[in-house]
């Protein structure tokens, strides 16, 4: 893929730890985590590519029975994992990528269409603006496109509750967005750790109680193109409870 | 209270059980499928109970100090304790080689990606 990179002005002074943006070219990569999405990536690869940015994609295929491989790998880089690890585990494989190849920021988004590409700008827009190790692209901020479910919304206000009250480092309004930005020392920090289960929000406690800072900036999401999600019904209320003992848990321990 | 003594029938029972079922581990450790941790823990089930049936004067003292009236129940509490051990160190052991997991295939899969990044770099040279 043609590097034609991304120039970031230097207009803000660093705070919170968060590197400044530097005059020229920074290297940022796309990593799509992806689980039998055949039917969506293709598209979403094709969306990527019309922002005509010249984004370095890396499709982490989290050991697929269907055909997304060969289909991801006619537009991107495909790091084929042999067996599922789970969103957490392929994520970090796209971070621990970032980390070797050198790149100033990784943005994750959903390999099922929820996101739009075009919001990548948004999230580095927001990080030349302000710069914080975590750019979180959040529904509901100004609560427009797809929202899930009442049911849902009110698990993750729980969730937001939790974070926000038990760390500091920034104020969240969406802690289980897929659509994130992170930059050299988030990405730094997460090739080292980075929770398999429930990654989202536990990722931002790790982070917040490691000193990270973390911003976010309203983006629009859209239903899923396909595929179902895989927390529904009882599942919520375990995932619920599992998610605040962990971020509990993550204010409990130390930071190391 | 009279201490009930085991009778001779259930002391060779025993005994030829906790003989049988040790050198059944003894023979598994020995060809690699259990190693001395697993060996050890795994003939509690065989020693605990044969200690209460061979010393039943000391099962009686172990009752009587932990204050429990019949010393099957401390026996049972032993092999419980000795089994909430295990599974201790064996869910400790299994997070380590899940996480162990996790990080080969990781590896795996981005040894791959360079291989293929030095091969595409070769053929371009080439």
């Amino acid at each position: 893929m043609a590097d034609m990179g991304l120039r970031l002005d230097s207009t803000n002074t660093c705070h919170n730890g968060a590197a400044a943006p530097q005059q020229g070219t920074s290297r940022v990569l796309i990593i799509i985590p992806c689980f039998n999405e055949e039917a969506s990536v293709g598209g979403l690869l094709s969306e990527i590519a019309a922002t005509g940015r010249g984004y370095h994609t890396l499709v982490v295929d989290d050991g697929s029975s269907d055909a997304t491989s060969a289909v991801a790998s006619c537009r991107s880089l495909v790091a084929r994992l042999a067996q599922n690890l789970g969103i957490g585990g392929a994520v970090q494989t796209g971070i621990k990528y970032a980390a070797r190849q050198d790149f100033d920021f990784c943005i994750q988004i959903d390999g099922d269409g929820q996101h739009d590409p075009r919001a990548i700008e948004t999230l580095l827009e927001a990080y030349r603006r302000d710069p914080t190790n975590i750019t979180i692209g959040s529904r509901f901020i100004d609560h427009a496109g797809f929202c899930s479910t009442r049911m849902r919304r009110a698990g993750i206000r729980l969730i937001v509750l939790a974070l926000n009250g038990l760390f500091s480092g920034g104020r969240i309004t969406d802690p289980t967005s897929g659509m994130r930005l992170l930059d050299r020392s988030a990405i730094a920090f997460f090739a080292k750790a980075y929770p398999t289960d429930f990654p989202e929000p536990i990722s931002l406690a790790w982070a917040m109680r490691a000193g990270l800072t973390v911003s976010e900036v309203p983006v629009e999401m859209r239903a899923r193109e396909t595929g179902v999600s895989s927390i529904d019904g009882f599942k919520s209320a375990s995932y619920m409870i599992r998610v605040l003992g962990y971020i509990l848990l993550a204010r409990l321990v130390r930071a190391s | 209270m009279t201490d009930a003594l085991p009778s001779p029938e259930t002391v060779v029972v025993i005994s030829a059980f906790a003989l049988i079922y040790m050198l059944m581990l003894l023979r598994k450790t020995l060809q690699g499928k259990f190693d001395l941790y697993d060996f050890l823990m795994l003939s509690m089930v065989a020693i605990i109970p044969a200690g209460f049936t061979l010393f039943p004067t000391l099962a009686y003292l172990v009752s009587h100090l932990t204050g429990v009236v019949f010393p099957f129940v401390v026996m049972f509490g032993a092999l419980f304790l000795v089994v909430f051990a295990f599974m201790h160190n064996m869910t400790a052991r299994l997070h380590r080689l899940e996480r162990q997991n996790c990080a080969l295939i990781q590896e795996q899969s981005l040894l791959v990606l360079e291989l293929q990044a030095k091969q595409g770099r070769q053929g371009v040279e080439s």
